[in-house]
């Protein structure tokens, strides 16, 4: 039996839900229906009245969240798409993130954004907003990329007293599976070293990471030793856990599946320039999805985001240099 | 039941005695509050903003005191220095806040009337209109849930620009799905800073749109105490008895410009000059001696106390230290991570 | 008859396989365009697989109760050339036909969109053609190639150790490009360990920096003989007798005041002239070089500078020179001709654009044009190095005559 990544999350709900009585979750269609991607399928079930379907308000779901919070409750909102998000933008950078530096009031609501691209998905069902969210000061910003991150981080994200964006890769929800939850989880706020290396140190996060390691295995066949660091959380950066890295290896290749300008790959590389000049062999370099809005055809679309081979060509550029 | 529990059931607020003086009361406090600030803005000494409620008070304290301190939310916006009197918030958060006094709720963080007691049922708004709906919304959510919303009210106000914003629209309708005991009071001002209502929405009266989400909707003289009395207690009183999210839509003019800085030249001569131009302090009086609630004379040694009292809260919090950017921690966040540094190196201050 | 197949569609976001619950169909079965004919369970939902066209069940392939990932092919249809054509289908053929012509044109992309319907992961990304990154990244300049480039990071491990570039020049560099990496300095330094080594004194650091800084200027070198023998029979008339050297630097500083912009130095797009025409001269002492200036030689006769002179060098023989004595000159003389040398190339200080040199005096025969035959005379071999972003070979050569013609007139020096 397997457990995959958005079983993982489901059970990470059911767990809080059974453990916790401030949780309740909201969100469009997660009731009986289970919501599109059946993160919550049967919750509604077991918790009839800790589970709500709400109208298609993305803005006043989590003014909801941030109210249930202020009254100590530990809402989860679940943004249908995280493309969607952008219409609760304002209640999530304006609203939740200055909450507690205004008025020393925590809000700690957990907002899921069902992430990141698949074929065919198109323009506004693909979107990763990581950057975007990690940009404003008051918001902790996790992007799972195994089976039991997937479940740890989402019950370390309730448990935060800080607003958290809980960014889950679509790609990976039945793709990704595993035997088990394992129960050596990290604390939030710690990178992982998913594969080690010495030529070259590849930082990543959420579907990127198994992307990055499926470049480094091919590298592996040329004699390239890849170190594959999975950020897990990109905010907080755990910066030293990446500084530790490209001290062993001189070399920092970020890759992220957001678009290309700025963002947390542009942070990452700014943080190594700026605090780890002196280790580095070659200039930083860091690879995203293409300065264009997410293709529908799939062919389009795989050819838009990071993939291994252009990890790889990346790569390989940046071990010449 | 508490004594200005009581004092709010709505059949007896228009006439009752102690009610009306407690409104009025709070009424002039903030009247005369708020044109110390318009001078201590003029003099210099407030940064930012000043921006006034003058011409609403009737209603926002109205409201306020028809809400039960520590059992009811209220979310008060730009305009409601009345309703937040009424509601119990003390003179000396204001003055900290506008002051920027480190002792003040908001701490020098932020200023003016972005300032509140979340914990303590008194949302700080933000300068997004419509967002507090919502908020308050899951304020009472989370009071349901906890089975602890029996006879409990919120209520948030809000101005005729902001019935615009998708926001109001989000959260008001979210409300009455939810069938919340929210009271939301639209103060329709005539003008969004300087957009008269005709440029802002073209249905007649702001109120109509109650009946399409489905919840109870009033409207409401606001330069008349009297009427605002009996209005907004029967409002707050159908959302407590669990008649789901009351509207309240009070005419009136804005008595000043957006904020100080605003001469609000823009008001044609006669909307000044005519009905809703008149001062609903003056007017409030007025039904108060008439109706032999009060004498001139109190109110004369009101004015004097509250002056007094407005002065104190000035004089303390500009002896208050100011925040101290060398002291200050730089972090948004709760939680501290001992393994990461959440924000990125900066060099020291300054 | 054209085969059409039977593929499992992707019902939904992120769903990756679907299992099939009930086969409406068996083989011989006609069936119409747009037919649900089999029922398959999603996480989501339950759903009807529709044919795309008219035509008859060939081969069924897929069973009830298994799961398939979405592509597979669940079974195959028997179609008319016309219904082909009507609907536009794609037939087994042409399907071959297309992944064969994409395999050439697109390999890359295909593959990459069948990874993510597929859920071994592994089998879908054997194939590694060449692809163009979404972002361009790293072009490498000319400039960083080689072993003379350091990157920050060895930069940093070479501030560690005190270490310059000349230190590792005899590191062979096996890193991008055949730099020089950390690795290959550590194996280098472990190589020294083996080797006797003494701490290099204060003095032999501070020439070596002094040199090193120089040596980053493209300096060149011109020289020609000059005839000694009236500089020598003056200075044997002399008493107090002035040095060999002394003759040379009062000869070079009249030379160059009658040309001060030839001793300038190159800042950006200036050239700063000299202020004074004060001369270093080169002091050998134990373990290094001192250089004592002496102040303006142009505006003293020779007799004048004797004393001047003899006590700076015999000071700083003795090492007891000053900073002061030894700074603001504006060009260097030496003369290795004190160590019996004939030849050589001195370097500039890394503050001056001309050293001027001379070797040993040497017996031979010159040829007289008056008498017609060769004579024994003592001539010396002189050196002008320059900084030649400054002064090219003409004008060195100019220079460095005016000096040689001074030098026959010793009793106006």
């Amino acid at each position: 039996m397997s457990i995959t990544y958005i079983d993982a999350i489901r059970e990470a709900q059911l767990t809080l839900l059974r453990e916790d009585p401030r949780v309740f979750l909201y969100g469009q269609d997660i009731a009986t229906f289970g919501g599109a991607f059946k993160a919550t399928k049967g919750l509604a079930e077991m918790y009839p009245n800790r589970v709500f379907d709400c109208p298609i308000s993305e803005d006043a779901m989590i003014g909801l969240a941030v109210g249930a919070a202020i009254e100590g409750m530990r809402p989860i909102v679940e943004m249908q798409f995280a493309d969607f998000s952008s219409i609760a933008f304002n209640q999530i950078v304006n609203q939740a993130a200055t909450h507690f530096y205004r008025t020393a009031v925590p809000v700690p609501i957990t907002v899921r954004l069902p992430s990141g691209g698949t074929a065919g998905s198109g323009p506004f069902h693909s979107q990763s907003m990581e950057g975007i969210y990690a940009q404003y000061p008051g918001l902790i910003v996790l992007t799972p990329a195994s089976v039991s991150d997937a479940y740890h981080m989402l019950i370390d994200a309730v448990g935060l007293n800080d607003p958290v964006i809980y960014c889950e890769h679509k790609f990976l929800y039945r793709w990704l599976k595993a035997k088990t939850i394992h129960n050596d989880h990290l604390p939030i706020g710690q990178a992982r070293i998913v594969r080690t290396g010495k030529h070259a140190t590849v930082v990543a996060y959420s579907a990127m990471v198994h992307e990055a390691v499926r470049a480094a295995d091919r590298l592996h066949h040329d004699g390239w030793e890849i170190e594959v660091v999975d950020l897990r959380s990109v905010k907080p950066l755990d910066i030293d856990t990446v500084l530790a890295s490209v001290a062993r290896t001189g070399r920092l290749l970020a890759v992220g599946e957001a678009f290309p300008w700025g963002g947390v790959t542009a942070e990452v590389v700014a943080r190594v320039a700026g605090e780890g000049f002196h280790l580095l062999d070659a200039p930083p370099q860091r690879l995203n999805a293409r300065d264009t809005p997410v293709p529908y055809h799939p062919q389009l679309w795989a050819a838009h985001r990071p993939t291994p081979e252009s990890i790889c060509e990346a790569l390989r550029k940046l071990l010449a240099f | 039941m508490s004594r200005l529990e009581a004092l709010a059931q709505p059949a007896e607020a228009a006439t009752n005695r102690e009610f009306l003086r407690s409104v009025f009361a709070s009424m002039l406090r903030a009247r005369i509050l708020e044109n110390k600030l318009s001078s201590l803005y003029k003099a210099g000494k407030i940064v930012g903003g000043v921006y006034l409620g003058r011409g609403q008070e009737a209603v926002s304290a109205t409201l306020g005191t028809a809400l039960i301190q520590g059992r009811d939310f209220f979310a008060p916006l730009i305009r409601d220095q009345a309703g937040r009197t009424a509601f119990g918030e003390p003179l000396i958060d204001c003055t900290r806040t506008y002051l920027g006094s480190v002792e003040g709720p908001m701490r020098g963080r932020d200023g003016n009337i972005h300032r509140g007691r979340p914990g303590q049922g008194a949302p700080a708004m933000i300068s997004h209109l419509g967002a507090q709906v919502s908020v308050v919304a899951g304020m009472l959510f989370a009071r349901r849930l906890k089975g602890d919303l029996d006879g409990r009210v919120g209520a948030t106000c809000i101005g005729d620009g902001a019935t615009s914003t998708g926001s109001f629209h989000e959260g008001l309708n979210l409300a009455a799905v939810e069938r919340l005991p929210l009271v939301v009071v639209v103060g329709n001002n005539q003008f969004a800073y300087s957009t008269p209502n005709d440029r802002q929405f073209a249905c007649a009266d702001l109120v109509e749109r109650a009946r399409g989400y489905g919840i109870g909707g009033f409207s409401v003289d606001g330069t008349d105490l009297l009427a605002c009395a009996s209005v907004l207690t029967e409002a707050v009183r159908r959302a407590r008895a669990g008649m789901g999210p009351q509207m309240v839509v009070a005419r009136l003019l804005r008595l000043s410009g957006h904020g100080e800085h605003d001469d609000a030249s823009y008001v044609p001569g006669d909307v000044r000059d005519g009905h809703y131009g008149r001062d609903c302090v003056e007017v409030a009086m007025r039904q108060l001696v008439e109706n032999h609630f009060a004498t001139i004379e109190e109110i004369r040694g009101w004015q004097e106390k509250f002056a007094a009292e407005v002065q104190r809260a000035v004089a303390q919090a500009q002896q208050e230290p100011a925040p101290d950017p060398y002291r200050e921690k730089w972090t948004a966040l709760a939680t501290r991570f001992p393994l990461a540094n959440p924000t990125p190196s900066q060099p020291v201050f300054p | 008859m054209p085969t059409v197949p039977i593929l499992m569609p992707q019902l939904g976001e992120s769903i990756a396989e679907a299992t099939v619950i009930r086969l409406g169909i068996a083989v011989g079965d006609a069936v119409r365009a747009d037919q649900e004919i089999i029922e398959v369970e999603t996480n989501k939902a339950v759903m009807g697989v529709t044919t795309l066209c008219d035509g008859v069940i060939a081969e069924i392939k897929a069973k009830e109760g298994v799961s398939y990932s979405v592509g597979t092919t669940l079974g195959l249809l028997d179609v008319t050339e016309e219904e082909v054509a009507r609907t536009g289908v794609d037939t087994l053929e042409s399907v071959e036909q297309k992944r064969a012509q994409a395999a050439e044109s697109l390999p890359r992309t295909q593959a990459e969109a069948n990874l993510h319907f597929a859920l071994d992961a592994d089998d879908a990304y054997e194939e590694a053609p060449a692809v163009v990154p979404s972002v361009k990244g790293l072009p490498v300049p000319t400039g960083t190639m080689g072993a003379h480039y350091i990157s920050p990071r060895m930069r940093a491990r070479m501030d560690d150790l005190g270490l310059r570039e000349a230190d590792i020049s005899a590191v062979a560099g096996t890193g991008a490009g055949g730099r020089v990496t950390v690795e290959d300095l550590e194996c280098f330094l472990d190589y020294l360990e083996a080797w006797p080594s003494t701490q290099a004194s204060p003095m032999r650091l501070s020439v070596a920096d002094a040199m090193r800084r120089s040596w980053t200027r493209p300096l060149a070198t011109v020289g020609l003989p000059v005839l000694l023998e009236r500089v020598l029979a003056h200075r044997r008339d002399h008493t107090p007798k002035p040095g060999l050297t002394l003759y040379m630097l009062r000869a070079f500083a009249l030379a160059l005041a009658e040309n001060p912009a030839t001793a300038g130095y190159l800042i950006g797009d200036k050239i700063v002239h000299p202020r004074a025409f004060d001369i270093g001269v080169a002091v050998q002492i134990e373990d290094g070089v001192l250089v004592p200036v002496v102040r303006q030689v142009d505006q003293k006769p020779l007799r004048e500078l004797i004393a001047e002179y003899d006590d700076l060098v015999d000071r700083a023989r003795r090492r007891r020179v000053t900073e002061d004595d030894c700074r603001g000159g504006i060009a260097t003389v030496t003369n290795f001709g004190t160590f019996g040398l004939t030849m050589g190339t001195p370097i500039p200080l890394p503050n001056e654009t001309l050293i001027l040199g001379i070797g040993a005096g040497v017996k031979k025969p010159v040829w007289s044009s008056e008498a017609e035959v060769f004579l024994p005379a003592t001539t010396a071999e002189m050196f002008l190095t320059f900084d030649h972003r400054v002064i090219d070979g003409g004008g060195a050569g100019v220079l460095l005559t005016r000096v040689s013609r001074l030098l026959q007139q010793p009793e106006l020096l």
